[in-house]
């Protein structure tokens, strides 16, 4: 049975797959451009040189942080949307303890800035949960005025008391280099916050999948009420889940910050908040599912970068392709045509 | 500075803005209301206003009509509802995924068919619908101006605002819709067709939301931008819920964002510095503590958000 079900889901993906690159290919031709040309352009994006390829994993990398924040909420049943918010606020943690820490400097201090980065965006992430946990209010719609207070925030702050004194553009003060998270493969800008990233991804997949902790989050995502007879306290999980969430979302801000842009300025996250939504689910919520999802998602993204820059395709293409897939995954019923959709509560 | 801010003059205009800027809101609030009402939450209203904006404008340039541009932003945004629709009812899947997934495909699909569209022409404008001041009513000092000298759409708003009220409060048929949204089996045993009626207030919710978006393009642009709408979808979840789930509520609510957002623009024009970006926090803000205080008074309807599978226990 299990088998079958394996088969089944593979068959699935395969044929999600081959309907994309025919979406993709159909798309690249109404744009009047040749569909194979293209694909080599696209390719060549991604492999053509060492530093093209290594760019895929510095896309990635705020990605695959803040999709894992959204797995682990999602997994207990916290619907955290709030992921673009709690980026930037830990993007704003992290760049002031860089900027304006005394008396600590190198790596104390980056590892001090990441991990206040971290509280802040975890604590950012409470405000829903304590209002979920505590009163039953949709943390759907608290998330999403959270991301707009944070980011209005964020605009007000590097306009104001984070702003450069000696320019003109809302931005704050560059990063001292001491402060910076290290290149680790030279003449790329591949940084060490991406090995953090892929470390998280190892140490969610031992938390979720080998401690209680993780048992005890699943659990209460699966059935809170199942989980509350049995003395699993749904409160202290959903906190905890949710601070876990925010911070490596804030976790992804503050490396964004310290190692690629140098300083604190508006629109870092391009969307990722709201992407890593998609990602998480694609991923079905598993950790290294989400390390994938995101290098594939990064790779496209640098690959349909290229085309643009070359033959003028629109690289909302990939926008689209994302949104296809995630809707064939929800909708797998309606390509499988059968009569009578199984459906499960 | 005071006074400059009292004066009848600045409040006239200042409330005419705040109108003015509401309105994709309220169009967007109202269909949302109605398709919260009966139990359907869709996150894709951004996806649905972004629709409607573009294919409105797509419709207006291509025929060079008005009427021609808001029926096909109808029709774009019931599109987007109709595929939210065929997700969340008849799959009866997560409606905040399918929200989310709607709103980046159609973010995705409207960018690049702009691009398609505008590659050799730099700046593509179309006509705005006129004001047409209504006799008697907009000479009402202050607020004659602001709400009775604008366009028809408005016009048909405050009426589709009646209406609805009306319908929720004075009809069956409007309690058996509301019923869907709070018990959808108790509703269905009693003969009430569940699934047939979540599909008519889903493509409700498209087209109004479709006209929000249309009313970017049509009446205060003439332009369509990419990613336009920049959040008015999510705004309008907002509204839904500031406004209590009815219809006036919204209309408030609604007129709270436009009043934030059109206070900054008349601060900044007389010079007084107040970051707009702290004004633009206030209206979230307020929400967030509304929902604070309609703890036990529970408004929501009860079964919002969850699907309804036909003969499930």
């Amino acid at each position: 049975m299990q088998q079958i079900n394996r088969k089944q889901t593979a068959f699935d993906i395969l044929k999600i797959l081959l309907m994309t690159v025919v979406l993709g290919a159909i798309l690249i031709l109404i744009c009047g451009a040749n569909p194979w040309e293209a694909a080599q352009l696209f390719f060549r994006g991604m492999f053509g040189t060492f530093s093209s390829f290594a760019e895929i994993f510095v896309k990635a990398c705020p990605l695959i942080l803040t999709s894992l924040g959204c797995a682990i909420a999602f997994k207990t049943g916290f619907f955290n949307i709030g992921a673009e918010g709690q980026f930037y606020v830990g993007a704003l943690g992290t760049t002031v303890v860089a900027l304006y820490l005394p008396g600590v400097s190198g790596i104390a201090k980056i590892v001090l800035a990441l991990s206040i980065g971290f509280i802040c965006g975890g604590l950012w992430a409470l405000i829903a949960a304590v209002l979920k946990a505590k009163f039953n209010i949709s943390e759907i719609i608290v998330t999403i005025m959270l991301n707009y207070i944070a980011i209005n925030f964020l605009g007000y702050a590097v306009r104001s008391f984070l702003m450069d004194p000696a320019g003109n553009v809302p931005q704050s003060e560059k990063i001292a280099s001491d402060a910076r998270l290290a290149i680790f493969i030279p003449s790329t800008r591949f940084h060490v916050g991406i090995l953090i990233a892929v470390c998280c991804v190892a140490l969610v997949w031992f938390l979720m999948e080998k401690t209680t902790v993780g048992y005890e989050l699943t659990a209460v995502g699966t059935n809170k009420r199942a989980a509350g007879c049995n003395g699993i306290s749904v409160f202290k999980n959903i906190v905890l889940s949710a601070f876990l969430s925010g911070g490596f979302a804030a976790l992804a801000g503050g490396i964004e910050v310290l190692a690629i842009q140098k300083k604190l300025l508006e629109g870092i996250s391009s969307n990722c908040g709201y992407t890593a939504v998609l990602v998480a689910l694609i991923a079905g919520n598993r950790p290294f599912g989400v390390l994938a999802v995101s290098v594939l998602y990064a790779a496209m993204q640098v690959g349909a970068n290229s085309m643009q820059r070359q033959m003028g395709i629109p690289s909302s293409i990939v926008n689209i392709l994302i949104g296809v897939v995630v809707v064939l995954i929800l909708g797998k019923e309606l390509i499988t045509l059968s009569r009578h959709p199984k459906q499960t509560q | 500075m005071l006074q400059r801010i009292l004066s009848i003059g600045f409040l006239t205009t200042f409330l005419s803005a705040a109108v003015r800027l509401a309105m994709p809101l309220m169009y967007a609030g109202l269909g949302e209301t109605i398709s919260e009402k009966s139990g359907l939450l869709n996150i894709g209203m951004e996806g649905v206003m972004i629709s409607g904006a573009f294919f409105s404008f797509v419709g207006a340039w291509f025929s060079g009509s008005l009427l021609v541009g808001l029926l096909s932003g109808m029709l774009g945004g019931i599109m987007v509802s109709a595929l939210h629709a065929l997700l969340t009812i008849r799959l009866a899947k997560d409606q905040s995924v399918t929200g989310l997934a709607v709103n980046m495909l159609m973010l995705g699909v409207t960018s690049f068919l702009y691009k398609l569209l505008s590659t050799g022409q730099s700046y593509q404008q179309v006509g705005t619908l006129p004001t047409l001041a209504l006799p008697l009513l907009s000479k009402i000092p202050l607020i004659g101006e602001a709400f009775f000298n604008r366009d028809l759409l408005t016009y048909v708003l405050y009426l589709l605002l009646l209406l609805v009220w009306l319908f929720y409060r004075k009809t069956d048929l409007g309690l058996s819709f509301m019923s869907i949204g709070e018990n959808p089996r108790a509703a269905a045993s009693a003969g009430i067709p569940v699934h047939r009626y979540q599909w008519i207030v889903m493509l409700l919710n498209g087209l109004l939301g479709g006209v929000g978006g249309a009313y970017l393009v049509l009446v205060q642009l003439g332009v369509f931008t990419v990613e336009m709408t920049s959040g008015r979808g999510y705004i309008a979840l907002a509204t839904v819920i500031l406004g209590r789930y009815t219809p006036f509520g919204m209309f408030g609510a609604a007129l709270l964002f436009g009043a934030a957002n059109a206070l900054q623009i008349r601060l900044q024009t007389i010079g007084v510095s107040i970051s707009p970006y702290l004004l633009n926090i206030l209206p979230y803000a307020i929400t967030l503590v509304a929902m604070l205080m309609a703890i036990g008074k529970n408004n929501q309807p009860e079964a919002l958000g969850k699907p309804y599978i036909k003969g499930s226990r």
